[in-house]
């Protein structure tokens, strides 16, 4: 129950760039500076699956991760959620032109619990979609048991 | 001896990237990296498009220097045509690019403070960065690609109130920068996490064929903005080197480009001139290879167009594939700890998104889906410069 409610209010995510541009990446980033100052809302962000709560996903998926995304998500304790950020990470993008070069949609390979739109998104979109779609989808996981 | 494999996923790593460091000890004695996480095929989306389109693609290449990208690829196609964009268009670019500059030297500092856990300096340094993306914002409408230039000139134009806000935000960014640096040089704790680690010598560096703030790191005096016709023309530029070749040279090598940078957009906005931003040019058959210095250091475009501007063959060469040899090669080398090499490989500012897009090579040695870079390399234009002796 406590911690449950403590979950709630303490996010730990994961950054994952499965080959976008980069740009995403930089705004995931932008996020620590002091203007967002993500830490504040009571997000943590390093990069280990294995302590994490919230995977964020940017990037088509380009092959070498095809399969390997599939095991990453594996490592992530379970209740998790995913995001998934950027025009790349929704439908590939301006790369999903040749279809055998990306994956592309997160969607169909990992199940996707957010999706934040946007070449690249705002910084405070992320902050705001981590915010408002994480918690529930952790809560729900403890009411299906 | 053992073996430590970092990545692709790792705490001190952004960008998916595997390092295998063999270490005795704690003392790293040998690396080896393995790229291919971010394989996306621009190169081979590029061909057989108009360039109107791969300014786009160009411009995706990668995030940070999305500036540098699609002004590489313009400005050879302007070569190829020999197009002269109004003078207006010109200092625009110069705007834009030292901005860009500006905010990927700040990021890349940034990232290697959090690397070596100064989280004071790195959260300060990403703080700064915002004013300039603020800038940025303000100017194209995007915080990130800014699909700025175009063949002829540039998109839009600025208003009075830019050109203001510009030289304001600049100064804090300026006063900050200063503080910044002071931080670093007399930090007892940054000195001893950077002083005579990563070092890299002259030959060294020459040998590997580093380029940017690594090679200029080590000693080498050379910047392609030295030989760009705008800057030679109208700004007194002169290339930023260090001697010391260690992590120390490299991370105030940025500060004292960003300090370069300021100087040149202040100039810049002075002397804006009036005038059109765009000029009408009608892109032939022809083939160029044009060079631009990234944020990160040389960045080649050596491609060919068929009629209308079409692109028939593209190879994009970007700075970090020679960055990363160097120092896989020499500055990991006798590396005191494995903190120390995940330090050194921020150092050179890696982006890996630049770097994947080239060749596939089976085991045989049997390269795939990439025709060569030689067949392109034919009747070469010169630049143009309004100064002789170039």
């Amino acid at each position: 129950m406590i911690k449950e409610f403590i979950r709630k209010r303490s996010i730990h995510v994961c950054l994952v760039c499965t080959g976008g541009c980069n740009g995403c990446d930089i705004e995931v980033a932008a996020l620590l500076s002091q203007r967002y100052d993500l830490e504040q809302y009571g997000i943590y962000y390093h990069n280990n699956p294995r302590e994490s709560d919230a995977l964020l996903v940017t990037g088509t998926v380009a092959k070498q991760w095809q399969e390997k995304l599939v095991e990453f998500y594996n490592k992530v304790p379970e209740p998790k959620a995913v995001v998934a950020i950027g025009a790349c990470a929704l439908s590939g993008g301006i790369f999903q032109q040749e279809s055998d070069k990306v994956g592309a949609p997160v969607s169909d390979v990992i199940p996707v619990d957010a999706e934040v739109p946007g070449c690249p998104p705002r910084p405070a979109e992320i902050a705001i979609a981590v915010l408002k779609y994480v918690p529930p989808t952790l809560a729900s996981y403890r009411r299906k048991i | 001896m053992s073996y430590v494999p970092i990545g692709p996923i790792h705490p001190g790593l952004k960008e998916p990237l595997r390092i295998k460091l063999k270490t005795e000890g704690e003392r790293v004695v040998d690396a080896e990296v393995d790229l291919g996480y971010f394989y996306r095929g621009a190169e081979q989306l590029a061909r057989g498009k108009p360039w109107q389109k791969v300014a786009y693609l160009a411009e995706r290449v990668c995030g940070i220097c999305s500036d540098a990208h699609p002004h590489t690829l313009i400005e050879g196609l302007e070569r190829i045509v020999d197009c002269e964009p109004p003078l207006r268009a010109q200092f625009s670019r110069v705007i834009m690019g030292e901005l860009n500059r500006i905010h990927s030297h700040l990021i890349a500092n940034a990232i290697w403070f959090l690397a070596v856990e100064h989280e004071t300096l790195g959260i300060y340094n990403l703080n700064t960065r915002e004013k300039v993306m603020d800038l940025l914002e303000m100017i194209s409408g995007n915080r990130v690609l800014y699909s700025w230039n175009i063949v002829g000139g540039v998109r839009m134009d600025f208003k009075e109130s830019h050109l203001k806000k510009i030289l304001d935000n600049l100064a804090e960014v300026e006063s900050e920068v200063y503080r910044y640096r002071k931080m670093f040089k007399t930090g007892a704790l940054l000195g001893l996490r950077s002083k005579d680690i990563g070092k890299m010598t002259k030959e060294e560096a020459i040998e590997v064929r580093a380029v940017g703030p690594t090679a200029r790191g080590s000693g080498i005096k050379f910047d392609w903005r030295t030989k760009h016709p705008t800057y030679v023309d109208h700004f007194d530029f002169k290339p930023i080197w260090r001697d010391e070749c260690d992590n120390y040279a490299r991370v105030m090598m940025r500060f004292d480009e960003i300090l370069e940078s300021i100087k040149i957009v202040k100039k810049a906005v002075d002397e804006l001139p009036d005038g059109p931003i765009r000029k009408e040019c009608e892109i032939p058959r022809g083939s160029v290879d044009y060079r631009y210095e990234a944020p990160r250091g040389e960045l080649a475009y050596i491609f060919e167009t068929a009629k209308h501007g079409i692109i028939k063959e593209i190879t994009i060469r970007t700075p970090t594939i020679m960055n990363l040899e160097a120092c896989v090669r020499y500055m990991f080398k006798d590396s005191p700890t494995i903190a120390d090499a995940i330090a050194i490989y921020q150092t050179i500012d890696p982006c890996i998104a630049c770097t994947e897009r080239v060749v596939i090579v089976d085991e045989n040695g049997n390269r795939q889906d990439f025709r060569g870079v030689h067949t392109v390399l034919r009747n070469l234009k010169p630049f143009k410069s309004k100064k002789k002796d170039r």
